[in-house]
């Protein structure tokens, strides 16, 4: 029992005294989630120096054996990859109860506790180091969001539930699949044993079988990213949750898929991912302009940001294929960024609705006027979603068009037009709903920012301009494991190649 | 050869008292040409030499069962059922099914036309009913045992069928 | 060559608790008869104490593991492990069944002796070894569970249900002793091991004739477990049956079938298995489909899950049609998994429904997870496992059947099966939409909270389709060790 297993297994604990929680006590849930969430988050700040100090192994690891036949193993590890996810995802987690403070008011034992259940599966998912155990998480982590969604959104909530589950449902049976293909090679679930396996040549996967792998496992991850054109779940879902809802699943659970992609794809399937990328980074590119055309002509803010949020992840995915160092370590420090200013963007959303009670751009105006401080913080964000110098995103998203432009140069000039158009929509959006004159209704519900909103909105500000400006806080263990992987894909590509020269060799003598 | 007739004699006696049991609107005439049918099946066991089973072939189910089923069909009032069109529009769907399978059935046979030698009868050292005995009660002791949960379950499943409402 | 047969102590021990639960049966029908007006009704205690007395048999019976009575049954892990599996089954539909007779005045000592007797069946046909056997064990079963879908006779519902299941299921019946007759004269014997010694001799019978015969066997088991194309007969029965007795049916007859299917396909027929593989492939894919897609439809949640059942059927024919030890293994674990879930759904709805089966639709269930949350949240256990989410039991047993179909390299087989449970998702989710994400209706009355016997069987089969997923070795050590059935 270390301090990773404390991390993951709480959330648990905390669910389970969350259900024993008196259904007329909802204060009493509110104050026991923000309280549990909170000493986890702290927890997990003290991950960060053990896995700063050697950030290309396995940290806080814990390995035994869970189910004897098949030999699936409860096998947990930190390393710089996860690392800053999985803080995300504690950070995230109290900010989520504070927003839904009033927000939430029906229900609210049952939305906590879920809330949790999710922070569990989250966890899980970024720290598993068994395939089979990775499956299960991704799949626990589905549950609660389908009820958030499901339960506490808004009209067309029961759609967007279930049209969420069933397509995350069909990715994952492919990967669920792949992985008892993989295992019937291996004879183990083991990620390290299995890439161990890959990378010595002691598991042999012709090229068609790694191609099918490849692509069982990418399918899955793609549409949790969401990857044009699978993206269609995501606005539905967006719009339609919660706002703790949306911000859980833009910031967090949307990693889960780019996660995967760099702890899976990449390293156990080098060949194939090398291969298909070209197809993948088009993809990932009409994403990002398709994106932000589309969240350009969005009425609906939710709407808005939910599409600027495929327009974003395709730049992680085109970071994540451009299999250059800078592309990697942009499309992991995307992932962090997005997370944290998407994640603010929809909460100072779900401020505005909970004044106004209309997610339609066209309902607001001139709400500066009347909340100062609500647009300046709205400002903010709006500009580190754009990628302005000095906030989180214009690191992120210049390694990612750097490593893209190393890679193929038109990749990055193309990206390049979603950044330009990324502007437009925001800009105007911040123009139509807070600047000009202030219709007399609007007067009435728009007052500004209470201690508690300025509390949850706070420390994602203070994080974009931290991470803007001293990106080096964060970049390094980052940097150092996608090194690795990078090599790792190398590594297994050469294996590969030479083993085929000796056998050619052998052919002609 | 005289064996061969008989066999088809009593086999067509069978099926053919079958499908008539199956078809016809009286109640009466069904219950008599599954008489008809059990009969031939009772000659198919004489073919057979199996004595005892044709004999109680004969007494259980031709002078037994069908007895009490003639009974009841005169007690029960079917008139009612006997107006109603017993083989709605679905028969042609039936037969078609019947002759198909019927079909599959003797491709099967005819590929498969080189049967096993058949096996001499076992030597009647003792009475057929005697034999029959022995393996009742030896070899097959625990069927025979376990049937009678058979019967015990159908009775008093019929009794539970039988009992109306009025009965509570 | 017929000797003089006198049975052992060993012989009893193995068949020992067959024998306790036709005592007890036949107990219940003359306490019955002797019983005042006044007096109350034992029975569903005397019931359990039968079936918790048959599994505690059990353990000895497999301690002295053999064949029993000349070989006519085997007491093996495979047939201990179906054996305790109906026990169970039918104690967890005893439980639902007290509250439901008196809800709707039919509580009588026949119900429970008839369940008693049914179980004897069913422990005779997962340890028979016989094909005689094998039929006598059948029909025990099946003519009890005939009789208990129109228990209630005053209910129009249940008649129909009870006529269409007996009709339907003697003409199985006739399929099934057709083809033992077919067998019985091509390898003249009914006996497993001589049958499967026969067929995989240097001169076998001819291969077209035993592949007819295993046709028409197959065609009567095949009705019996509701796979495509003789599933009719499963919506209509589920549905009309009292709810405890369709618990019943989805879970204890049914898993014997499978047993008996899976055993005399892989003993006796395992050496013309290259001629029944192609014939079970399309079965088991058909029988996914079917059933998945049928339940898209449903209003009724009787017949939801009875689509639900005829789906999971497919599954396991998957894991038949893979022919291999772990296949066995993953059959055993799916039914076991599938038991506790499918039963659980069923004592769910066993409660939810009202007199006379009033609310048996998906919308009757909506705002249950306001009205009712224990009811409501053990119910989504039950849907979840259904689904297969991680962490349930019914997840567990989808990956083993998969993975013993990925093994045997059913590699379309697998892809399909699993696109068919990400189908199946969606009629599940449905249910838990209508629980949690609709408010109550005003013409629904409020459901009284869960108690008794119900409470139990719900709490029992929750726990254990829980155990099942976090700590699946419990089961999955025995079933492997078990899954040889030819050693």
């Amino acid at each position: 029992m270390n301090l990773l297993d404390f991390v993951l297994f709480a959330p648990a604990a905390a669910f389970v005294i969350a259900l024993l929680i008196p259904r007329n006590n909802p204060g009493l849930s509110r104050m026991f989630t923000l309280g549990a969430s909170l000493v986890i988050f702290l927890a997990s700040l003290l991950l960060i120096g053990g896995v700063s100090a050697a950030p290309r192994e396995f940290r806080f690891v814990t390995d035994f054996q869970w189910i004897q036949s098949p030999n699936i193993r409860y096998h947990i590890g930190l390393d710089g990859l996860s690392l800053w996810l999985v803080v995300l995802t504690t950070m995230l987690t109290p900010i989520a109860a504070l927003i839904s403070w009033t927000y939430i008011d029906q229900r609210v034992k049952e939305f906590y506790a879920f809330l949790l259940l999710l922070e569990f599966g989250v966890i899980g998912v970024f720290v598993s180091l068994d395939l089979f155990l990775f499956f299960v998480f991704w799949e626990v982590s589905l549950v609660p969001m389908y009820f958030l969604v499901g339960i506490w959104g808004h009209e067309r909530r029961i759609y967007a539930a279930v049209k969420f589950f069933l397509y995350t449902m069909v990715g994952s049976m492919m990967m669920l699949a792949s992985m008892i293909w993989l295992y019937g090679k291996a004879g183990s679930f083991d990620y390290g044993i299995i890439l161990d396996g890959l990378r010595t040549g002691k598991i042999a996967l012709t090229s068609t079988e790694q191609l099918l792998l490849f692509l069982g496992f990418f399918l899955a991850f793609a549409i949790k990213v969401p990857l044009f054109p699978l993206h269609t779940w995501l606005p539905d879902a967006h719009v339609e949750a919660p706002t703790a809802g949306s911000v859980m699943l833009a910031s967090v659970m949307l990693k889960m898929g780019t996660y995967g992609l760099v702890r899976y794809n990449l390293p156990l399937f080098p060949q194939a991912s090398r291969d298909s990328a070209p197809w993948i980074v088009s993809l990932a590119i009409i994403g990002i302009i398709y994106g932000a055309l589309v969240a350009m002509v969005q009425p609906n803010m939710k709407k808005l940001v939910a599409y600027s949020s495929v327009s974003h992840l395709g730049f992680v995915v085109l970071g994540i294929f451009s299999f250059t160092q800078q592309g990697l370590d942009g499309a992991v420090y995307q992932m962090l960024n997005h997370g944290v200013s998407t994640g603010a963007l929809f909460i100072l959303v779900g401020y505005l609705y909970e004044r106004r009670h209309s997610l339609e751009i066209s309902s607001y105006g001139g709400v500066a006027t009347l909340a100062p401080w609500l647009s300046t913080v709205f400002l903010l964000t709006t500009f580190a979603s754009i990628g302005l110098p000095t906030l989180n995103n214009f690191v992120g998203e210049f390694l990612v068009l750097q490593g893209a432009a190393k890679a193929n140069f038109s990749w990055a000039v193309f990206a390049a037009i979603g950044v330009i158009l990324s502007a437009c929509y925001m800009l105007w959006m911040y123009q139509r709903a807070f600047l000009g004159r202030a219709g007399e209704s609007l007067a009435h519900h728009m007052h500004d920012l209470s201690p508690r909103e300025w509390a949850a909105i706070l420390p994602l500000v203070a994080l974009m301009i931290w991470m803007g400006v001293y990106s080096q806080s964060f970049l390094p263990p980052v940097s150092a494991q996608n090194a690795q992987i990078l090599e790792q894909t190398k590594r297994n590509v050469d294996f590969r190649v030479s083993n085929h020269a000796i056998q050619e060799l052998g052919n002609v003598r | 050869m005289l064996d061969t007739f008989f066999f088809y004699a009593f086999a067509l006696l069978t099926v053919a008292g079958a499908a008539l049991a199956v078809t016809m609107r009286s109640a009466v005439h069904c219950a008599v040409w599954l008489i008809a049918s059990l009969l031939g099946t009772a000659g198919l066991f004489l073919m057979q030499q199996a004595e005892f089973l044709f004999a109680a072939q004969i007494v259980l189910y031709v002078g037994g069962i069908m007895v009490l089923f003639l009974f009841v069909i005169m007690l029960v009032n079917l008139e009612a059922a006997a107006r109603e069109r017993q083989m709605r529009k679905r028969w042609p769907i039936a037969l078609a099914g019947v002759l198909l399978l019927a079909a599959g059935l003797a491709r099967s046979l005819e590929e498969g036309i080189r049967l096993p030698a058949p096996r001499p009868a076992p030597e009647a050292a003792a009475g057929n009913v005697q034999q029959i005995a022995t393996v009742l009660f030896g070899e097959y002791l625990l069927p025979f045992e376990v049937a009678s949960v058979l019967l015990l379950v159908a009775i008093v499943g019929a009794i539970v069928m039988a009992q109306r409402e009025d009965a509570r | 060559m017929y000797d003089k047969f006198i049975p052992t102590a060993a012989d009893y021990v193995r068949f020992a608790p067959e024998i306790l639960l036709t005592v007890f049966g036949t107990l219940i029908m003359l306490i019955e008869a002797g019983r005042k007006e006044d007096q109350r009704r034992p029975y569903g205690i005397l019931s359990l104490i039968a079936l918790a007395g048959a599994i505690y048999l059990a353990f000895p019976a497999y301690n002295n593991a053999g064949p029993a009575f000349q070989g006519m049954l085997i007491v093996d892990g495979f047939g201990t492990f179906f054996r305790v599996l109906c026990y169970v089954a039918a104690a967890l539909a005893v439980l639902c069944s007290g509250q439901y007779l008196s809800r709707e005045k039919a509580d009588s000592g026949e119900y429970y002796s008839l369940i008693l007797f049914s179980v004897v069946g069913q422990g005779v046909m997962v340890t028979a070894n016989e094909l005689l056997m094998v039929f006598i064990g059948l029909e025990i079963s099946s003519i009890a569970t005939y009789v208990l879908a129109g228990f209630l006779r005053d209910d129009q519902r249940n008649n129909e249900s009870a006529l269409k299941y007996f009709l339907l299921g003697s003409f199985a019946t006739a399929f099934l002793l057709y083809g033992i007759a077919w067998i019985y004269g091509l390898t003249g014997s009914t006996d497993l091991s001589l049958i499967r010694a026969a067929l995989g001799s240097a001169n076998p019978p001819n291969v077209i004739l035993t592949g007819t015969a295993a046709a028409l066997m197959f065609v009567g088991l095949a009705f019996k477990v509701s796979a495509f194309p003789f599933q009719i007969w499963t919506p209509d029965v589920y549905q009309g049956a009292p709810a405890p007795v369709s618990a019943f049916m989805s879970a204890g007859p049914k898993a014997a079938a499978f047993a008996i299917l899976v055993r005399i396909f892989m003993t006796a027929f395992e050496p013309i298995a290259a001629r029944w593989e192609p014939i079970l492939w399309v079965t088991a894919l058909a029988t996914m489909v079917v059933g998945n897609f049928a339940a898209l439809a449903q209003v009724n949640i009787k017949r939801l899950l009875a689509y639900s059942s005829i789906a999971h059927a497919g599954y396991i024919l998957v894991a038949i049609t893979a022919q291999s030890q772990i296949g066995i293994s993953a059959v055993m674990f799916y039914l076991a998994a599938y038991t506790f879930m499918n039963v659980g759904a069923f004592a769910a709805v066993t409660h939810l429904a009202g007199k006379d089966e009033k609310y048996v639709n998906i919308e009757d269930l909506a705002g249950l997870g306001q009205r009712q949350p224990v009811t409501a949240a053990l119910l989504s256990v039950f849907l979840l496992s259904l689904i297969g989410v991680p962490l349930t039991g019914g997840f567990f047993g989808k990956f083993y059947i998969f993975k013993a179909a990925l093994d045997s390299n059913l590699v379309w087989l697998t892809v399909l099966g699993l696109l068919n449970s990400a189908v199946a998702a969606y009629y599940y989710l449905r249910v838990l939409v209508v629980m949690y994400m609709q408010d109550a209706s005003a013409e629904v009355p409020a459901p009284k909270p869960v108690s008794g016997g119900i409470l139990v069987a719900l709490v029992g089969s929750a726990v254990a389709t829980v155990i099942l997923g976090v700590f699946p070795s419990v089961i999955l050590n025995f079933a492997g060790k078990s899954g040889t059935l030819n050693p």
